[in-house]
Parts: structure tokens; C-alpha cells; sequence
């Protein structure tokens, strides 16, 4: 750092000065009166065809910079958006714990609040052409932001977030007054965004039965089976990036939620021989 | 929950897959093509100098297959979706531009500007990092083009000595230095345009060792 001021020093002046007469030499050999800049005197060095090169090489340069540097931004802002969407999850799991859904659901609305913030910083980035451009970048936030309020719908209304729900969420005011989503959502986003709920949804389960909550986790058992079912029937055209793996997810979860179901209904069974009172409803099926 | 929405996905995702498949069928015929291309191209290392003007006007009409070939997949792709299917064809177009840059290298001993990948095949190169509303040929593409270039040069100077063109390996490393004095300017990332970038240098120095074989016995001054 202290070697940078002295630019403005005085004698600074006397160190150009040697730097100064070889240019006029130069000037001079090459027959030319004017003194051109630092670039400019390499560029009338060159050959026609190697100074035409540099010139374009020098736009290609700008524009790969700029490319890179966006392509940064999104990714920055992305990760920005998972870390802010996990914590939207287990404020959201908190939900077995407190006394009142109420005061999770506000404390996920505020951090909610925060996200779109996130979202109207990339959203710059993410116009037009650029959508597509920077999805890659772009997926990871935005997958992780419709697994948190999937699972907000999921807790509060006991549905899947539909796409226009997501859409609805992430939709703000503009600057013209017209309500419009920050961000477009494809339906791979959709998809691979709905397709991480499986876990939260399994951990959340896992919650209920320690607190003895046998309605929550036939829900669970529910939602997951149908999640299943209709992530098989996707599975079929095939085209989704990455979808396998999250399926795999999936079918671990809904084993694991089978698994807890069965063990409560063994150990309700075993209370009602012993006498006490049961609060297990049979599973049924197609309900 | 209703089954319905992932029928509605499901139905769309068919209808992308279909997209896909006709994408990749006019892919594979502009591949087919750009390899016959290729293969006319390529005699020019066999002859002298002043027979290339032959092969760069045999190889024409082949380049009008490969400007067709383009325009077909041009046709597929709406603007919107470019960048969502664009993995798919960017090798492809590479090597299609690589052709041209080339070709007009044999032609003209100059640098393919974007102008010129425009002029033969039909598509405007994107120079800039804009928003896009057509089919463009990207810069990065434009770029691995010219990269291929270097190779075909190094292949060029040795085969011109060997039909008696010593003069030619000179024009040839002034050439590729001043190109590759480009790429320098270029602030890469770890991708495969920098990995391509880093291979320039092993075909720098097969031209370099073809003038220096020239220059040790006295062929070339």
C-alpha cells in the first residue's frame, strides 16, 4: 500500500523523464511529431496485420471479461440465495419445536423478505437471452429457493407449490407499478426445485414422531408417495439434467418415512394390548 | 396434491425431447458435411502455393451445403431457447468456422474476421456480451475456430517445404505469432478455451523448428 502514493510525488517527475526522451527518440527514427500514449506507441510499432490482431483481440477481451464478470456475479448471487433459502428450511423445520406454526411462518416471511432482495440483484443479470445464458449459474439459488417454500406450502396448506405459486412468490412491483416475477422459472428449475423436497419433508417427519404428532407424519407418508408417483411419470421423458439423482434422494426418503410409520404403528399396536389409549388412524391408501 | 401438474410438466418435457431429437439430427448432417469439407480442404497441404486457388474453389459448393446445413438448425431453434440447446451445436459450428477461418487463410495468407465466418456461413458472430434476439455463432466459438488454425499452419509449413515452398514457413510463423500475440491479450479462464489456448505453443514451435531447419543449412537468410 505505501508504495502506491508516491505517483503524486514530485520527484516522480524526474523518473519520467529518461522514459519521455526514448519515446521522442523513437518518434524521431520513425518520422513521427506527434507523442503518442504508452499502447498507442506499441500499436505503431506493429505490422499493419499484427496492430489489426491487437485491436480486435483487445474487443475480444472486453467482451470475454465482461461475460466472465457477469457470469461471476450470477454465480455469487446464487450461492447468496442458497445459504438464505437453507436457513428459510430450518427455521421452517423449527416448526415441531415452537408452540405456534404463526411465529415460524413470520420468522421464514422476514427472511423471505431478504431473498427477494437477492433475487432483484440478479434478476439484473438475468435479462433477456441471459436467462438461458446464466441458467447453470443461476439453477442452484433458485432450486434451493422453491424446495423452501415448497416446504412452506407443504407445512402451511399441506400442497405441492405448484409453478405459478413459485412464480406468484417471486413476483414485485416494478418500478412501473406492474407486478411481474423477478426471475423466469423453467420448468427443469421447477422440477429439480420440487424434487429436493423429499428430505425436508422426510426430517420434518422424523420431528413429528418425537413429538408424537401421528397426523403430521401420515401426511408425510402421503405427500411423499405422491411426489413418487409423479416424479416417475417425469422420469419417463427423460430429459431432465440431474434428475436421477434426486430421485434416488427420493426413494431413500420415502423408505426412511415407511420405516418410522411401521415402527409407531408396532409400537401403538403394543400400547392398545397393554390397555392404552391409541391415536394412530389406519393408513389408507388412496385416501 | 393432483397428478395433473406433472402430466402438464411431462407433456412439455416430450414436446422438448422431440425438439432435441430434430436438433440432433441437424447436427449430425452438418458434422457429415463439415467432414467432407474437411477432406477437400485438406489437399491444399499436398500442393504448392499456386494451386490452392483450385482447391478453395472445389471446396465452394461444400460450403454451401455447410451455410445450409446451419440454416436448417437455425430454423429449430426459436431465439428465446439459443443458449438452453446451445451446448448441443457449438462443436459442431466450431468446427464449421475452423473450415472457414481456414480456407480464407489459403485464399487471402489473412486472419477470418467475423465478417468473413458471416459471408460463408450465413450467421452473425456475436462480438459483444449483449443481449441476443437471433442465432448467432458465439465469440468463444469464433475463437476455438482460430485456435484450430494453428495446428493446420504447423501441418502447412512443413508440407510446403516439402513441395519445394522454403519461402512460405517464414509467412507462416509471422503469421502465427502475430495471431497467437492475440490470444495473449485474452484473460482466460480454466475452461476449454484456455486449455486449447495452452496448446498453441507446441504448434508455435513445430513452425519454428521448420525455419530453423531451413535457416541451419543456408536455405533461408
Amino acid at each position: 500500500m505505501a508504495d502506491l502514493p508516491p505517483a503524486t510525488l514530485p520527484d516522480d517527475s524526474g523518473d519520467h523523464q529518461p522514459k519521455k526522451q526514448k519515446f521522442s527518440h523513437i518518434n524521431k527514427a520513425s518520422n513521427r511529431q506527434q507523442q503518442p500514449a504508452d499502447s498507442d506507441q506499441q500499436l505503431e510499432n506493429m505490422s499493419s496485420s499484427k496492430r489489426e490482431v491487437y485491436t480486435l483481440f483487445t474487443r475480444y477481451r472486453d467482451t470475454l471479461d465482461a461475460h466472465y464478470d457477469q457470469r461471476e456475479r450470477v454465480i455469487k448471487c446464487s450461492r447468496d440465495i442458497t445459504a438464505l433459502s437453507k436457513k428459510i428450511v430450518f427455521s421452517l423445520l423449527r416448526i415441531t419445536q415452537e408452540s405456534s406454526p404463526e411465529s415460524v411462518f413470520k420468522d421464514a416471511e422476514s427472511k423471505h423478505k431478504q431473498v427477494l432482495d437477492l433475487f432483484r440483484k440478479i434478476s439484473v443479470e438475468l435479462q433477456g437471452s441471459d436467462a438461458q445464458k446464466y441458467n447453470r449459474q443461476a439453477t442452484p439459488g433458485l432450486q434451493e429457493y422453491i424446495e423452501a417454500i415448497g416446504l412452506w406450502a407443504f407445512l402451511q396448506d399441506n400442497v405441492l407449490i405448484s409453478k405459478e405459486q413459485v412464480l406468484e412468490r417471486l413476483s414485485v412491483a416494478g418500478p412501473d407499478g406492474v407486478v411481474a416475477p423477478l426471475v423466469s422459472v423453467s420448468d427443469e428449475d421447477y422440477i429439480l426445485g420440487i424434487s429436493d423436497l423429499p428430505g425436508e419433508v422426510n426430517r420434518y417427519c422424523i420431528n413429528s414422531i418425537g413429538k408424537g404428532d401421528h397426523e403430521a407424519v401420515r401426511r408425510c407418508l402421503m405427500f411423499l408417495r405422491q411426489m413418487k408417483e409423479g416424479i416417475s411419470l417425469l422420469m419417463c421423458s427423460g430429459t431432465v439434467r440431474d434428475l436421477d439423482k434426486k430421485v434416488s434422494v427420493l426413494d431413500s426418503s420415502l423408505e426412511k418415512t415407511e420405516r418410522a410409520y411401521y415402527s409407531m404403528s408396532v409400537r401403538e399396536s403394543e400400547m392398545k394390548l397393554c390397555g392404552a389409549n391409541s391415536t394412530v388412524v389406519p393408513m389408507a391408501i388412496d385416501a | 396434491m393432483d397428478v395433473q401438474v406433472f402430466i402438464d410438466l411431462q407433456d412439455r418435457l416430450d414436446l422438448e425431447s422431440t425438439l432435441r431429437e430434430d436438433v440432433k439430427d441437424a447436427i449430425k448432417e452438418l458434422n457429415k458435411t463439415c467432414r467432407l469439407a474437411s477432406a477437400k480442404l485438406a489437399k491444399a497441404h499436398s500442393v504448392p502455393k499456386s494451386q490452392t486457388r483450385e482447391i478453395i474453389d472445389a471446396v465452394a459448393p461444400s460450403f454451401q451445403a455447410i451455410r445450409k446445413c446451419i440454416s436448417t438448425l437455425v430454423g429449430l431453434v426459436e431465439p428465446v431457447a439459443f443458449y438452453k440447446y446451445h451446448d448441443m451445436w457449438s462443436n459442431a459450428v466450431q468446427n464449421a468456422c475452423a473450415l472457414v477461418v481456414f480456407a480464407v487463410y489459403l485464399d487471402h495468407a489473412r486472419l477470418a474476421t467475423p465478417e468473413d465466418i458471416q459471408e460463408f456461413l450465413g450467421c452473425r458472430v456475436n462480438t459483444e456480451n449483449n443481449d441476443i434476439a437471433e442465432f448467432v455463432i458465439t465469440l468463444e466459438e469464433y475463437l476455438h475456430a482460430l485456435i484450430s488454425l494453428f495446428s493446420e499452419l504447423s501441418r502447412l509449413a512443413v508440407n510446403s517445404v516439402i513441395v519445394n515452398d522454403i519461402q512460405r514457413p517464414q509467412e507462416i510463423s509471422t503469421f502465427a505469432s502475430d495471431l497467437y500475440s492475440g490470444f495473449q491479450l485474452l484473460n482466460l479462464k480454466n475452461d476449454s478455451l484456455r486449455r486449447r489456448f495452452d496448446s498453441i505453443k507446441y504448434d508455435i514451435k513445430k513452425i519454428e523448428e521448420v525455419q530453423y531447419d531451413l535457416r541451419v543449412r543456408g536455405l533461408i537468410v
